[in-house]
């Protein structure tokens, strides 16, 4: 089940943050929340012909991964992820758009593979800034401040709930694939009649939770209505470090989309 | 199913965004009106559950290959149309974010493609009215597997609607509508199968947590498919509107040169640029390449030099914080 692991490890990772490695300004949850917003936007605006400006915009994922100390060789292997389905949908530019792009020698490259490799960069950006900001932040904060930002407490709570209890259920798969790869005798596939009673049982055993989990509210008063929160400030304003860092990354994401950026070949 | 963001283009993201958010509000208001206090903890806690489902690979006969839950019409069957969209929501949000599963600017797709399909449309106009009171566990079955099928067919033809609409796919709308389909009718006649196995199992075990009803309390005003038709119709609309008004005119310097001397292109005669140009042949690594591909090489290069010196960097300062 190394499915299990991966994704225990990866929430275990989320809980421990970029600590200190990361100076204050640089970890200001709604500053980078907004420059991840601005990114998005202005790299999706690429046109998809336009390669070289996707690959200058590689500039934001592999500096700010350096600065909080994640690395982006991780970033890089984590966001590999999303690159089925991208292939699956920009494989068919090549054989539709036959059009000359440009040349390599003898070798004319097509509108189309140039799309396809455009596509491609787009997903693989797009998934290592919110990875990126994920790293710097954590789950619990940004819920927090997206709470404080307005976002309904309804759908913070859920989100909290549900990563809180993600974690815990996680481990409930693990302990019952334990237990049945040890009665399995090495079978490895699950029939659909056995993998319904586990997901029953694991459904069952959620409810259970659900209920013992309910029974605890109500005894800590709790009548229906939504909790709110008061943010923690571990990862909160910091001032004009923080507004000076936004801003610097900003002014260079825009002059990365709309400047002329140098071509050091040319 | 999970659209990247590679696939779509900002304005699309933007209206399916505004309509997502939208749903969700209406849920949110919906779940606050129930009388029911467990429902809060329950949506959590089962939304964490469909997450965690979905780690459990079934085999698919004959195939060779294994497939997992997406959840929609089980936590319908469950929490009630309204409180499990909430919690599917909850799990494409927290599997974009944590797990770089669908893209963020693309969440508003996902919510909508998924969440909205399965929970809004398939549960409530295809699984209810076949499911009657009592039902026996081969009508669960099959009912399952027909409402799991359409919602997985129906966010297959919007997936190929957005990224059209976004201009990203050079195949024709028709052809990509084909081909989403296809792949997708298999996949949802094994999620139909899947829940339906799951469904049977707590109607045999526990059939109290099974209720034909829905479980949030409401007061039934007005048919929610108008408000997402319309949606999708603006969606569309604005969408295809939007991308057709993008920009094609020169940058600003460009602009500018031209205004002043009649051509973008402006040459230097002077004997120093002449010099210049001729250095500048003789040392240019790639000097007949086209534009396009010497610039993607010249950016490739130097998003290798800044990750390396990021690198050391980074290295250096770990290095001093522990020999501190």
């Amino acid at each position: 089940m190394g499915k299990i692991d991966k994704a225990l490890a990866t929430l275990a990772a989320m809980e421990r943050g970029c600590g200190d490695t990361c100076p204050a300004f640089a970890r200001c949850t709604q500053a980078n929340m907004a420059v991840t917003l601005v990114y998005l936007c202005l790299l999706l605006s690429v046109p998809l012909q336009d390669v070289q400006r996707l690959v200058w915009f590689a500039a934001y994922p592999i500096v700010w991964s350096s600065v909080v100390g994640t690395g982006y060789g991780r970033v890089l292997r984590r966001s590999l992820y999303v690159l089925p389905l991208l292939a699956f949908v920009g494989m068919f530019n090549p054989m539709v758009d036959t059009a000359p792009a440009f040349r390599v020698g003898a070798v004319s490259v097509s509108r189309g593979w140039v799309s396809f490799v455009s596509i491609l960069l787009r997903g693989m950006l797009s998934v290592q800034a919110v990875l990126v900001l994920m790293d710097t932040c954590g789950f619990a904060d940004i819920c927090r401040r997206l709470r404080a930002l307005g976002v309904p407490a309804f759908l913070t709570t859920q989100l909290l709930l549900v990563y809180r209890y993600m974690g815990l259920l996680l481990e409930e798969v693990q302990t019952m694939s334990r237990a049945r790869a040890a009665r399995g005798y090495g079978r490895r596939s699950y029939p659909l009649s056995l993998w319904g009673a586990m997901a029953g049982q694991l459904f069952l055993r959620s409810v259970d939770r659900a209920e013992r989990i309910h029974r605890a509210m109500l005894a800590r008063g709790f009548d229906g209505g939504m909790p709110r929160y008061t943010p923690a400030d571990r990862h909160g304003s910091h001032g004009r470090g923080a507004v000076v860092w936004a801003l610097a990354w900003t002014l260079l994401l825009v002059w990365l989309r709309f400047g002329r950026v140098c071509v050091p070949f040319n | 199913m999970h659209m990247s963001d590679g696939l779509i283009s900002t304005p699309v993201a933007a209206v399916a965004a505004v309509a997502a958010a939208t749903l969700i509000a209406v849920a949110g208001s919906k779940v606050r009106k129930t009388s029911r206090t467990d429902l809060v903890p329950l949506t959590g806690v089962l939304g964490a559950f469909v997450f965690a489902a979905q780690m459990i690979n079934f085999s698919i006969p004959g195939t060779g290959s294994s497939g997992h839950i997406i959840g929609g019409v089980l936590l319908a069957a469950f929490l009630g149309p309204w409180a499990a969209f909430l919690a599917l929501s909850s799990v494409l949000i927290i599997q974009c974010l944590i797990f770089a599963d669908g893209g963020l600017l693309a969440l508003g797709c996902n919510i909508l493609n998924m969440a909205a399909m399965s929970c809004l449309v398939a549960y409530p106009l295809i699984y209810r009215p076949l499911v009657a009171r009592g039902a026996s566990t081969a009508r669960i079955m099959c009912a399952s597997v027909i409402a799991c099928t359409v919602a997985l067919e129906m966010g297959a033809c919007l997936v190929a609607v957005e990224t059209k609409l976004s201009g990203v796919t050079a195949l024709s709308t028709g052809r990509f509508l084909l081909l989403m389909t296809a792949i997708h009718l298999a996949i949802g006649i094994g999620e139909g199968l899947a829940t339906g196995a799951v469904l049977g199992f707590v109607r045999r075990v526990k059939p109290s947590l099974l209720a034909p009803e829905p479980p949030v309390a409401t007061v039934r005003r007005s048919a929610p498919m108008g408000a997402v038709a319309a949606f999708a119709v603006a969606a569309a609309v604005i969408a295809g509107g939007l991308s057709f008004a993008a920009s094609q005119d020169p940058d600003g310097l460009e602009w500018s040169v031209e205004r002043v001397a009649g051509t973008s292109e402006l040459g230097n005669d002077a004997a120093a640029a002449v010099a210049a140009g001729r250095v500048q042949q003789a040392t240019a690594a790639m000097p007949d390449y086209d534009n396009t591909l010497s610039g993607i090489i010249g950016a490739v290069l130097v998003m290798l030099t800044v990750w390396g010196v990021c690198s050391l960097l980074s290295r250096k300062r770990v290095a001093v914080k522990v020999k501190n």
